[in-house]
């Protein structure tokens, strides 16, 4: 019975901080979730790490996402807490490969950032990727050019091997879109992001027309914040909220600073970012006005 | 005003009424009946006070999610029987709810491309995820009207900018009458929006039983009702084919939602609590 989840017993806030080392948050959530599968089948940590062949502490370390999975330990551990749902024990199976096995982001490991790699791992995994940007058109639409340029303005025009690396990273990101069964993304966009010509108004405009591409997609809904609606209510700047089809796994809100990130997944603070971008997502124009909002705008420009 | 199978040169656009401020009337305070209902279907658009109505319903009834989900089924299987068989092409669908997979346009547009749907809910979540999500592709017309059930008037003047109601309209009204008491009348809710259809069009209810696992839906009834904005009433079998009189009942009549021309033996045999019913108008 998926209905029934245990909500308010997860972690707080926490700054991935910690050094190199495969998608944490894959680990987290996985950890979480074989704890709240342990608690609920009554069992010890003790009775659990005998299971594995291991002790209460190495429990204690899975739980906490601080070690790799073996998949067999994984498999074994839902078998004794009683998990015998094959999508679940799937899902779970494929995040425990996940969490382990380097992603397609791998060979860009020389310029990824620790806090920044994880959510490489939440997106490609995302059934549901809503999104509130102030600043820049989100990276999954980006152009190549628009993304260089705001590379550029990230890292500075030195390098010029490093800034082609990242506008390379952030075009095979893309890749997600074009999938089998691609993530639904619905997107918020402040008009600011729209009005300011990053890279010049040529590389803006071709921009904006595949922004204005995209909305046709039939997985992709894309709503601007007109200035006239002011006052919204992100009052907290950009953030995003990954979603995943398992039914046990919780949404994670993903906020990125200049060289951090925060993943939460505590369920009081995720309904707290949910409400603000449902609200954002009403102040929004409609997916229909936002076509035409965006074709003026290409005029405008 | 619609012309089957012409896409509209220029959508519709669903936008908040004026004096509309979503930033103050979601309120995820109080449980609201779309978002305990997301709960109970598994869905992750719920908030704390939904989850805690929708875990004291579960106890109370623990079948609550099997009842939901047939419910889901019975809209899905009404809906492409008044497309395929019955030749319907423009749905009143009121109590939308947060759309989920199956809508009823993406039901009807696939069995009969053309289709129009007009969605009424009054739930700002719901209205949130229906301006952004619920848009057809180009084969039907689909809009949304922020309203109650019962301003009646309201609904059929703004759905008439979508429908054409000199021709047949299915009027589903899926678990949402439950809401309205004996003192509101629902019965007389359901006479007015019959009256504005013309002769051919249909009528699709489904409804909570007062009469099946009757202890149990009981004290659920008294649970929802204290933590849950909209009361409900849950009504007997008889109650709810009062709803249908003066129509044609499409077979099989009023019964359980599973049992109505169920897919599969299983899906007839999944436990649930509504019942169902389709009419005709004469």
């Amino acid at each position: 019975m998926s209905a029934v989840q245990p909500s308010d017993e997860l972690p707080g806030k926490r700054a991935v901080d910690e050094p190199r080392g495969g998608p944490t948050v894959l680990r987290i959530m996985l950890g979480n979730q074989l704890r709240r599968l342990r608690e609920a089948g009554g069992i010890t940590p003790d009775e659990a790490g005998y299971e594995i062949r291991g002790s209460r502490s190495k429990i204690s370390r899975i739980e906490h996402g601080r070690v790799g999975f073996k998949e067999r330990d994984v498999a074994d551990l839902l078998t004794l807490y009683g998990v015998t749902d094959e999508q679940l024990r799937a899902s779970m199976l494929t995040l425990a490969r996940q969490a382990n096995t380097p992603g397609w982001w791998a060979k860009y490991s020389d310029i990824l950032s620790d806090w920044f790699e994880p959510y490489l791992g939440l997106e490609t995994a995302a059934s549901l990727i809503r999104n509130f940007e102030l600043q820049f058109v989100h990276g999954l639409f980006q152009t190549e050019d628009y993304a260089r340029a705001v590379t550029v303005l990230g890292y500075g025009p030195s390098a010029t091997d490093e800034i082609e690396r990242r506008v390379s990273l952030r075009m095979r990101r893309q890749k997600v879109l074009d999938g089998a069964d691609p993530p639904r993304v619905w997107f918020v966009i402040d008009e600011a992001a729209l009005r300011r010509p990053i890279g010049g108004r040529q590389v803006m405009r071709a921009q904006l027309k595949h922004l204005l591409e995209a909305t046709a997609l039939p997985h992709v809904t894309i709503q601007v914040v007109p200035f006239r609606r002011g006052g919204h209510a992100a009052a907290g700047g950009s953030f995003t909220i990954l979603r995943f089809a398992a039914p046990d796994l919780p949404d994670v809100v993903y906020l990125e600073h200049l060289t951090s990130a925060l993943y939460l997944d505590d369920r009081r603070d995720v309904d707290h970012y949910m409400e603000v971008m449902n609200r954002l997502s009403a102040e929004a124009h409609t997916p229909v006005a936002t076509t035409r909002f965006l074709k003026e705008i290409i005029q405008e420009l | 005003m619609t012309s089957e199978g012409t896409p509209d040169p220029e959508p519709r656009d669903s936008t908040p009424p004026p004096g509309y401020d979503a930033a103050t009337t979601i309120d995820t305070s109080v449980a609201h009946v779309a978002r305990v209902y997301d709960y109970w279907l598994g869905g992750k658009d719920n908030f704390a006070a939904d989850r805690l109505a929708g875990d004291q319903a579960i106890q109370a009834y623990p079948d609550i999610v099997y009842s939901v989900r047939a419910n889901r089924a019975f809209l899905a299987r009404t809906v492409r029987y008044l497309a395929r068989e019955a030749g319907i092409r423009q749905f009143l669908d009121i109590g939308t709810g947060i759309p989920t997979a199956n809508n009823t346009h993406e039901v009807a547009q696939s069995a009969a491309p053309g289709s129009s749907v007009v969605y009424v809910d009054n739930d700002p979540v719901v209205l949130t995820h229906a301006r952004a999500l619920l848009v057809s592709g180009e084969q039907g017309h689909t809009s949304y009207i922020d309203a109650d059930l019962r301003d009646t008037g309201r609904i059929l003047a703004e759905a008439a900018r979508t429908l054409d109601f000199s021709r047949p309209v299915a009027i589903m009204l899926m678990a949402i009458l439950q809401h309205i008491d004996d003192a509101e009348d629902p019965y007389a809710i359901v006479g007015a929006l019959l009256a504005a259809v013309p002769s051919g069009s249909y009528l699709v209810i489904s409804h909570p039983a007062a009469d099946l696992a009757a202890q149990q839906m009981a004290q659920m009834a008294e649970r929802l009702n204290k933590l849950m904005a909209e009361k409900v009433t849950f009504r007997t079998e008889p109650q709810v084919a009062r709803f249908f009189e003066g129509l044609d009942l499409v077979e099989p009549g009023i019964v359980r939602v599973q049992q109505w021309r169920p897919d599969t033996e299983m899906e007839a045999k999944s436990p649930g609590a509504l019942w169902g019913g389709m009419g005709r108008k004469a």
